[in-house]
């Protein structure tokens, strides 16, 4: 999942229209004593839960587990679907190949008069097809924006839109409305809105303040998952803004905040569109580009080095990919503001033309207050931000990048990190094959180069057999609660199409959620099956308890 | 400030003006000489570099584009803060725009410096027939203002260059050189501008 690029989008499952033209949602029944439901299991038509739970009873979500996810295919595939093309994870390449054919065949025939629409916006150059605001023109009363699959909104305790996913946000004044007449009926009542479940839709509320945030979902995402995602949202929001932003509303009720976030849709839908492809959004944890050991401790010296003068923190991307993070003294950043503040950075492409320096608020880190973030491109994927407290540091960053660039171009660091990204991450065709490649495959990720040849053999392997790796594994991830991070390998054969990539998504998603969900769980061990098109995967998420 | 070595001087110049105005697109016209349709908003403020030559001596301009969305209204004078020249842009085809830089103007009046050079750039000159703002209006204000004025195209590099090298002329410290280069400038500026630029 970590090799699709957040700019494939076209192929969002909820991108997609849903098949029966219904409202999205019938809300209708407020009787004032709303409470969280829990997704039930039974609904869910992609995985069948059949939990083996070795330890049900294991103690409230130890924090000293380290925990791996796994996904095995079962010896009846016969199944073997295109393989990706090595390039369609390449940055431009899916700009360019937003419509690959995959995708269309794969959804549903009735959208094809809606899919023309999409078309329709996204004729112009290809860049604008990701920056700009999608199906502007529809609103609440258009039969395409009732069809679509995952709505999210922003709007004012007085019921003023601030954004909205699809449509242009002053036209849905009224459903913004109306959204807003739940949320404060049911607070009249001294209660709180969750969740409201209504057919196949879920619509979940979450309240910051004076901001409402509301997903309106047919997505059979667990409703832990979408909470999550409005919470990212916001935190996106306080990230541009700061939390101070609240108090316009102290002043004035009725503040139109629109006009605050002018600029800013393509940071939101790309988030929006990381919720279906970047783990790091549900396992909050973050993820480091494989590099060998001695290249990432060159670039670490060098910004411990620049961190010692004033810099806060200094982060070295790829992507959206960790190539080394220092923090000064006891500052600490959370993978979440990570998340948000390179997903700001990546979309907005204001950020590629120069070097910029500009205001942003890490909302784990201070909601409050904006920091100043230098930020500067190496190459296409390649970009450091130094963050400060002093609005005036500008020429002291400017020359700690200039320094940082020059020992990064000295020790080769920038061309070792397009070296990874062409060998495009970790392979489970690689691991425990033999003990010879075995040793080469493992220390790749480690850090050692990988071999030149073992790469198309690889590949070839994969294609050929088309039953992942060794002991029928297709794909794993692995999350460490003391690093923060995770690791996870690439798609590979059988799991090809982004669609199957989706689901596997979606089944990690539903997973991590039973697995940290207090309410039923958590269960530790969990056996479960997919029969979908006529597969069956098993999936073995591994709770490790380490002491 | 500008500040000079043996006439190399480095001057810090602000662009303000309104979202899409054509900040982002006049600069990258001077520095890269690009245009494109479809100039992304900028965030926060970008900062270029460019030299000119004039009049035997050299002027770098350390430029900071910033960005016109209202949520960065109140961070300007960070940008601001100490430069030496600013160009205040609008769009000719755009009233609001024209209040907008009419505002921006009265805050470096009020909080800039008082040195500072100032331009006024009625830019998009190339939208001849969505013009709203008519050049004699931008003009008066301009001379009323101590500004100088001049419509530009980012599109066709209209009077763009120009407007820079208009500026480097009036920094201070250039102000000493006599002989101004042979270019010629449609809107020559008002009188007033010069005893505001020549105090150093
Ligand atoms: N026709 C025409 N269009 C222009 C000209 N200059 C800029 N534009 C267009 O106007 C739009 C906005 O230009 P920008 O340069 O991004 O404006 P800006 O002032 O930097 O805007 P912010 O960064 O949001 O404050 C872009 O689509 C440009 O292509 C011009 O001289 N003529
Ligand atoms: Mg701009």
């Amino acid at each position: 999942m970590s090799s699709r690029s957040p700019t494939t989008t076209l192929d969002d499952e909820e991108e997609a229209l849903e098949e029966e033209a219904e409202s999205p949602v019938q809300l209708n029944a407020i009787n004032g004593s709303f409470s969280e439901e829990i997704v039930a299991e039974g609904d869910d038509d992609f995985v069948e839960d059949q939990h083996f739970e070795s330890n049900s009873k294991a103690e409230s979500s130890g924090v000293n587990e380290e925990i791996s996810y796994t996904w095995r295919n079962v010896p009846e595939i016969d199944e073997v679907e295109r393989p990706l093309s090595p390039g369609s994870s390449g940055y431009a390449g899916e700009m360019g190949s937003t419509s690959g054919g995959d995708e269309i065949n794969d959804d549903d025939e009735d959208n094809s008069d809606i899919r023309e629409v999409e078309f329709d916006g996204v004729s112009g150059s290809q860049s604008q097809w990701v920056s700009g605001k999608r199906h502007a023109d529809e609103d609440d009363a258009s039969v395409s924006w009732r069809k679509r699959k995952k709505h999210f909104f922003i709007l004012s305790h007085s019921g003023k839109p601030i954004y909205s996913r699809y449509g242009d946000e002053h036209k849905l004044a009224g459903f913004s409305a109306t959204l807003q007449a739940i949320i404060s009926f049911v607070e009249n009542g001294g209660d709180r809105v969750n969740l409201v479940r209504a057919g196949k839709h879920q619509v979940v509320f979450l309240v910051k303040g004076p901001i409402y945030l509301v997903c309106i979902s047919c997505t059979e995402e667990p409703y832990e998952s979408l909470k999550g995602q409005l919470e990212l949202l916001h935190g996106q929001m306080i990230l541009i803004l700061t939390k101070s932003v609240n108090r316009c509303f102290e002043k004035n009720p009725k503040f139109d905040m629109t006009s605050l976030l002018g600029g800013t849709d393509a940071v939101f839908s790309s988030l929006i569109h990381s919720f279906s492809w970047n783990p790091a959004t549900f396992l909050h944890a973050y993820s480091c580009l494989p590099l060998a050991c001695a290249t990432r401790q060159a670039a670490a010296s060098i910004l411990q080095d620049v961190a010692g003068s004033g810099v806060l923190f200094a982060l070295l991307m790829c992507k959206h990919k960790v190539i080394s993070l220092v923090s000064a003294q006891k500052a600490s950043l959370h993978p979440d503001d990570i998340l948000l503040l390179s997903n700001f950075i990546m979309s907005s492409e204001s950020f590629r033309t120069s070097e910029s320096f500009s205001p942003i608020c890490l909302p784990r880190y201070n909601p409050m207050a904006f920091l100043y973030a230098y930020v500067h491109y190496f190459d296409i994927d390649t970009y450091l931000i130094l963050l400060t407290t002093s609005s005036d540091a500008f020429y002291h960053l400017k020359d700690c990048r200039i320094r940082i660039e020059s020992v990064l171009l000295n020790s080769n660091v920038l061309s070792e990190v397009q070296r990874s990204l062409v060998d495009g991450g970790m392979h489970i065709e690689d691991l425990l094959v033999e003990p010879t490649s075995r040793a080469g495959a493992v220390s790749s990720h480690l850090g050692q180069p990988r071999p030149g040849v073992s790469a198309p053999g690889r590949m070839a392997d994969g294609f050929v057999g088309g039953i992942g790796g060794p002991a029928g594994l297709w794909h794993f991830i692995y999350r460490s609660i003391y690093l923060d991070q995770y690791v996870s390998s690439e798609f590979s054969s059988p799991i090809n199409s982004l669609r199957q990539q989706k689901r596997l998504y979606r089944a990690y998603q539903k997973l991590y959620s039973s697995m940290h969900d207090k309410g039923i769980g958590p269960h530790k061990t969990q056996f479960r099956r997919d029969e979908n098109y006529g597969r069956s995967f098993l999936f073995y998420p591994v709770a490790l308890r380490m002491n | 400030m500008a500040s000079s070595g043996n006439k190399n001087i480095n001057a810090k110049l602000v662009l303000l003006g309104d979202v899409g105005a054509g900040k982002s697109s006049l600069v990258l016209r001077f520095v890269k000489g690009q245009f494109v349709e479809f100039q992304e908003s900028t965030i926060g403020a970008a900062f270029f570099s460019q030299t000119v030559a004039v009049n035997d001596a050299t002027v770098k301009f350390e430029i900071w584009d910033t960005a016109g969305q209202e949520r960065y209204h109140s961070l300007a004078p960070m940008y601001y803060r100490g430069a030496a020249a600013a160009i205040i842009v609008y769009d000719i085809s755009n009233q609001a725009s024209f209040d907008r830089a009419k505002k921006w103007v009265q805050e470096l009046q009020a909080q800039g410096n008082p040195n500072m050079v100032m331009a006024l750039a009625g830019n998009k000159s190339d939208l001849l027939d969505a013009r709203k703002v008519e050049s004699e209006e931008a003009q008066t204000y301009a001379q009323e203002n101590g500004l100088f004025f001049l419509e530009t195209s980012a599109k066709t590099a209209a009077n763009v260059n120009e407007i820079f090298y208009e500026i480097a002329k009036r920094l201070p410290r250039l102000q000493q050189t006599p002989n101004p280069s042979g270019m010629v400038l449609v809107d020559r500026p008002a009188e007033r501008a010069n005893t505001a630029s020549c105090c150093s």
